[in-house]
């Protein structure tokens, strides 16, 4: 009949109508605004849009500018480190918690906390507590522990590290939590199996579960890389960049010139150069995903 | 998750998973004994810059003043101020953005229609951009749909900026979930929204949770959003608790501060507490055997 | 509720309503938020208040977060009556842009062009036309001192120039104290090289970086000395500095285990705080010798562009109370900041601010610091350079020829 094919057709838009706002957001909001951020990165915008076309002369001068390779050679090694750290620690920390341990909840909100906390205060506290004068230096060196030293945060090199730990503090809980929703979609009868087979606990972990964590994994890989990319609170409240421009990140250049310095395209560049290189890692990575899953589900 | 149901042993691998979760239980700790002595002591205490000392003498002044007495501007009646903005920006903020990525991690999962992929590689990308940059044209956009300023302003803001996490959470929750059991609802005769609301939600409660825990963390301690499209009379809690912290040349009290951090943070750690029952394991276990 | 009653409520509530709609209403975007700024901020509010306006208070902390919540709500057809902005550049794009209401009816009639600071007319008149109200001037390059650290030292009188510094520098190291307080951040560094570059390099030279951005100024001897001073006064430092709040410095010479800070008038807030006195704790030295350059810096107050006339009336009455000399008085004791006009009652200000407005009215001793003269962009290119050369080892001639273009435009 007419009318039920209709409500057939009808029926297959509602997949579509229902991502309305998915659609709508991307367009407008994300696509809209990286067009109009790589608009104003080839312009002469100063605290507002400018008008005049300046080809990729903001570019230029972004790498020319000493500070900002450093905060690109910066943004690598806290990267790297930061994203296996918490992703380590996280699972850890989960599948420890998971072991049926009295005091699960209380445990659970330890780990969690530091994300609950603006970084404003805690990233003060991390600074009192790793500088040498004030901090963890000075009190082992007055329990007698002369010898110890640890420093990092005055060191040009070594400052970015500190601002690693801050940042793994304040996310491990986090991907525990993800990870422990993870775990705990797994089917009990895994766990059952495997120990009629005798096999030891760490190995199921290893050679089963995890592979079997493979959507979360993903989830938590890819959070953590955003907020890797973005990273900004933490080197204000902490270090401030410093010392000097040590532990600049690109993110915080970006915040700087777009505020402080009242140089929009500048920090538009800034962005569009972030932009880019992640779609620039990250595209080759999808496409072979989407064309592997072709077959499969998702 | 070896032993089921006996009483757990002092083995060695029982001691060892204890050590470890209390040695790191420890380590994630030790700045929130920094903050709790701090905004215990005086700030003549404070100066002296023992910060791991407990306080000489215990004073509750800095969080009778952090909740009502500290300065932010001409006012001074502390972070109470902006508590009520806070939740009148949260509820929606949370509730919303997490229907939202469940439908859309609900349909890129198991309908997938032509395209969707690709608006879903394009809102991946977009979270990799920094929020701030895309402050000025977004001004431009509410104000042009005249909703800048405004409660809907933030809430609508908060959708925008959360949808990639959001969607990215439940569509590879789902992505775990067996296509079989999508395709069986479907023979049983559900449609789009049945299929919904009474097979995937019900299912989904872990993911919710966790997804509950990120939103409401994320848009209880949003700052630069809040401040600027919230309009004046929606200001959220955090602004008076930067107000309270941050200056450039006034004085610094950091006891206050730290109280002030604290107070501003037991509404997430609420949630974190109760969101315990949740954690649960087998939602989907059942489910796929029956 | 009875109809009678509900119309009398009414009429009542509308009367107030157009009560209220003939005061003046002024929401003023600012980021003085702690406990010293609030009590000065509440003096423009009660002065305002006195003159019958309506003050509505927006206090965003941190001057870039402020500004930037002006400039969003500018855009976004939202702004506020009045925003607070720096004796700067930072403010010329929106005039540019013409989004200001300028305030040429009370500069004139209250003869700001007389009393005001050469370096202040020079901001907030813009192609011949007033669009800042100026609120305070601050000191930042103040040379603070503890007298307990250096009765502890042996040092009896006050450094007259940076020779005698060093020394008391080097006499409060072999009393193991910490000569030279200080709170490594960009800002901070770059507050010490311009205390430097006035004292050392004198009004002149200052002018002719700052100011003229000088190429031949840039590369010469001069400037290379001022740069060595400044990298010399690093070793005088404690290993604790890099990331170090200012008040946290401050606390050091509170608790007399440093001798000497550089840094601005507003440390006397933290001196307060701990009960210390001028004079008797502590010492203030505003620079070396008769001559020395007086560095003006300080807040103004922009506002936004509207043609409603309740908005005008506001923000005119706004620029006249602001600069009136009772509110000047009363509102800089409260922050420790300087009165915008010398001609006012100082006998209620401490004797360091006392100090600063004498040698104020010399108007040979005048200058601004680096945004009053530069982009908010070349200023921050400028700072970049100064805090890498202040905590890395990078040659001289290297930061003169860095200085040179990044100043180029």
């Amino acid at each position: 009949m007419a009318t039920s094919r209709l409500k057939a057709r009808l029926r297959g838009l509602t997949p579509w109508s229902a991502l309305l706002p998915l659609a709508a957001t991307v367009l407008v909001a994300y696509l809209g605004t990286a067009l109009w951020s790589l608009w104003i990165s080839v312009s002469n915008s100063r605290t507002f849009p400018g008008t005049e076309f300046v080809g990729l002369s903001q570019y230029e001068r972004l790498f020319d500018n000493d500070r900002w390779q450093h905060a690109l050679y910066n943004l690598g090694i806290y990267g790297v480190l930061f994203i296996a750290a918490c992703m380590v620690i996280g699972f850890l920390l989960a599948v420890f918690i998971d072991q049926k341990v009295r005091g699960e909840g209380v445990l659970r909100v330890a780990f969690l906390y530091p994300y609950a906390m603006s970084f404003v205060a805690t990233g003060l506290v991390w600074q009192w507590v790793l500088n040498p004068e004030s901090g963890l230096q000075n009190a082992m060196q007055q329990l007698g522990w002369q010898g110890f030293t640890f420093d990092w945060i005055i060191d040009q090199d070594k400052v970015i590290y500190t601002v690693v730990i801050a940042s793994v503090w304040q996310a491990s809980g986090l991907v525990m939590a993800l990870m422990l929703a993870g775990l705990r979609g797994i089917d009990v009868e895994i766990w059952k199996a495997a120990q009629l087979d005798g096999v030891p606990a760490w190995r199921v972990y290893l050679s089963v579960v995890l592979p079997m964590m493979g959507p979360t994994l993903a989830t938590v890989f890819v959070l953590l890389s955003t907020a890797v990319v973005k990273a900004f609170d933490v080197v204000v409240a902490m270090t401030q960049g410093g010392p000097g421009t040590a532990s600049d990140l690109p993110a915080k250049f970006i915040m700087d010139h777009l505020f402080g310095r009242a140089n929009l395209a500048l920090a538009s560049a800034g962005a569009m150069t972030m932009l880019l290189t992640v779609l620039v890692i990250v595209a080759p990575l999808l496409y072979l995903r989407s064309r592997k899953k072709e077959g499969g589900h998702a | 998750m070896k032993k089921n149901g006996k009483r757990s042993h002092f083995t060695p691998a029982r001691i060892g998973v204890y050590g470890f979760l209390l040695f790191s239980a420890a380590f994630f700790l030790a700045p929130l004994y920094i903050m709790l002595t701090t905004s215990f002591k005086s700030m003549d205490e404070i100066r002296l810059g023992q910060i791991f000392s407990l306080p000489h003498t215990l004073t509750f002044d800095a969080w009778r003043l952090a909740w009502s007495e500290a300065c932010t501007g001409v006012a001074c009646e502390g972070v109470r101020a902006g508590f009520w903005n806070s939740v009148r920006i949260a509820v929606p903020s949370t509730v919303l953005p997490i229907l939202i990525g469940a439908l859309n991690g609900y349909c890129l999962s198991f309908w997938r229609p032509r395209g969707a992929n690709w608006l879903f590689g394009v809102l991946m990308l977009g979270a990799f951009i920094p929020l701030q940059v895309m402050i000025y044209p977004l001004v431009k956009l509410e104000a042009a749909l005249g909703m800048y300023s405004s409660l809907t302003g933030i809430v609508v803001v908060h959708i925008i900026f959360s949808m990639p996490v959001m969607t990215l959470l439940f569509r590879n929750y789902y992505a775990a979930i067996p296509m079989e059991l999508f395709k069986a609802a479907r023979i049983d005769g559900g449609g789009f929204w049945r299929i919904f609301v009474q097979l995937m939600l019900p299912m989904s409660v872990p993911i919710v949770i966790v997804a509950a825990i990120m939103q409401i963390t994320g848009v209880w301690n949003d700052y630069i959003l809040g401040l600027v499209f919230a309009g004046r009379e929606n200001l959220p809690m955090t602004v008076q608790l930067n107000n309270v912290i941050n200056t450039t040349t006034g004085e610094r009290l950091y006891n206050v501060n730290m109280a002030a951090t604290m107070l501003t943070s037991a509404v997430p750690l609420l949630v974190y507490l109760v969101s315990g029952r949740w954690f649960v394991r087998g939602i989907t276990a059942g489910a796929v055997k029956g | 509720m009875s109809r009678l009653k509900r119309t009398l409520v009414a009429i009542a509530l509308l009367a107030g309503g157009a009560a209220q709609a003939q005061a003046p209403k002024a929401e003023v975007i600012h980021w003085w938020t702690s406990g010293g700024e609030s009590a000065a901020v509440k003096t423009l509010a009660d002065a305002y208040r006195a003159q019958g306006g309506v003050w509505v208070d927006t206090a965003v902390s941190l001057g870039e977060q402020a500004r930037a919540v002006a400039i969003n709500r500018i855009v976004g057809g939202n702004p506020p009556t009045a925003a607070q902005f720096n004796i700067s550049k930072q403010f010329f794009d929106i005039v540019d842009q013409g989004l200001l209401n300028n305030v040429d009816e009370v500069a004139n009639r209250d003869g700001w062009a007389n009393f005001l600071p050469e370096t202040v007319l020079n901001v907030i008149r813009v192609k011949g036309h007033f669009y800042a109200a100026p609120v305070d001037i601050h000191m930042p390059t103040w040379i603070w001192y503890s007298k307990a650290a250096f009765k502890k030292a042996g040092i009896t009188a006050e450094p007259k120039n940076f020779d005698e510094l060093f020394a008391a520098l080097d006499k409060l190291k072999a009393a193991g104290l910490v000569p030279l307080a200080h709170g490594g951040q960009p800002w901070q560094d770059n507050t010490v090289f311009s205390a430097v570059l006035a004292n050392v390099g004198g009004r002149d030279l200052y002018l002719k970086i700052f100011r003229d951005r000088d190429p031949a100024a840039i590369k010469s001897e001069e400037f290379k000395k001022v740069l060595l001073t400044f990298k010399r006064l690093h070793g005088y430092i404690d290993k604790g500095s890099p990331g170090r709040n200012w008040n946290d410095a401050t606390a050091m010479l509170i608790t007399g285990k440093a001798g000497v800070q550089i840094m601005g008038d507003w440390a006397k807030g933290e001196f307060n705080q701990a009960k210390q006195e001028a004079g008797r704790d502590f010492g203030c030295i505003a620079g070396f010798g008769p001559k020395s350059p007086y560095v003006i810096q300080g807040d103004v107050m922009v506002f936004p562009r509207s043609t409603d006339p309740q908005v005008i009336k506001a923000q005119k009455l706004l620029a006249s109370v602001i600069t009136a000399p009772a509110t000047q008085v009363a509102f800089s004791i409260k922050k420790g900041s300087v009165p915008i006009r010398t001609d006012v009652d100082a006998s209620k200000m401490d004797i360091c601010a006392q100090a600063g407005l004498n040698i104020m009215k010399d108007k040979t001793r005048q200058v601004g610091n680096g945004e009053a003269y530069m982009t908010p962009d070349q200023n921050g290119a400028l700072q970049d350079l100064m805090t890498a050369y202040w905590n890395r080892d990078i040659p001289v001639e290297k930061v003169q020829k860095d200085l040179l273009n990044a100043l180029r435009d």
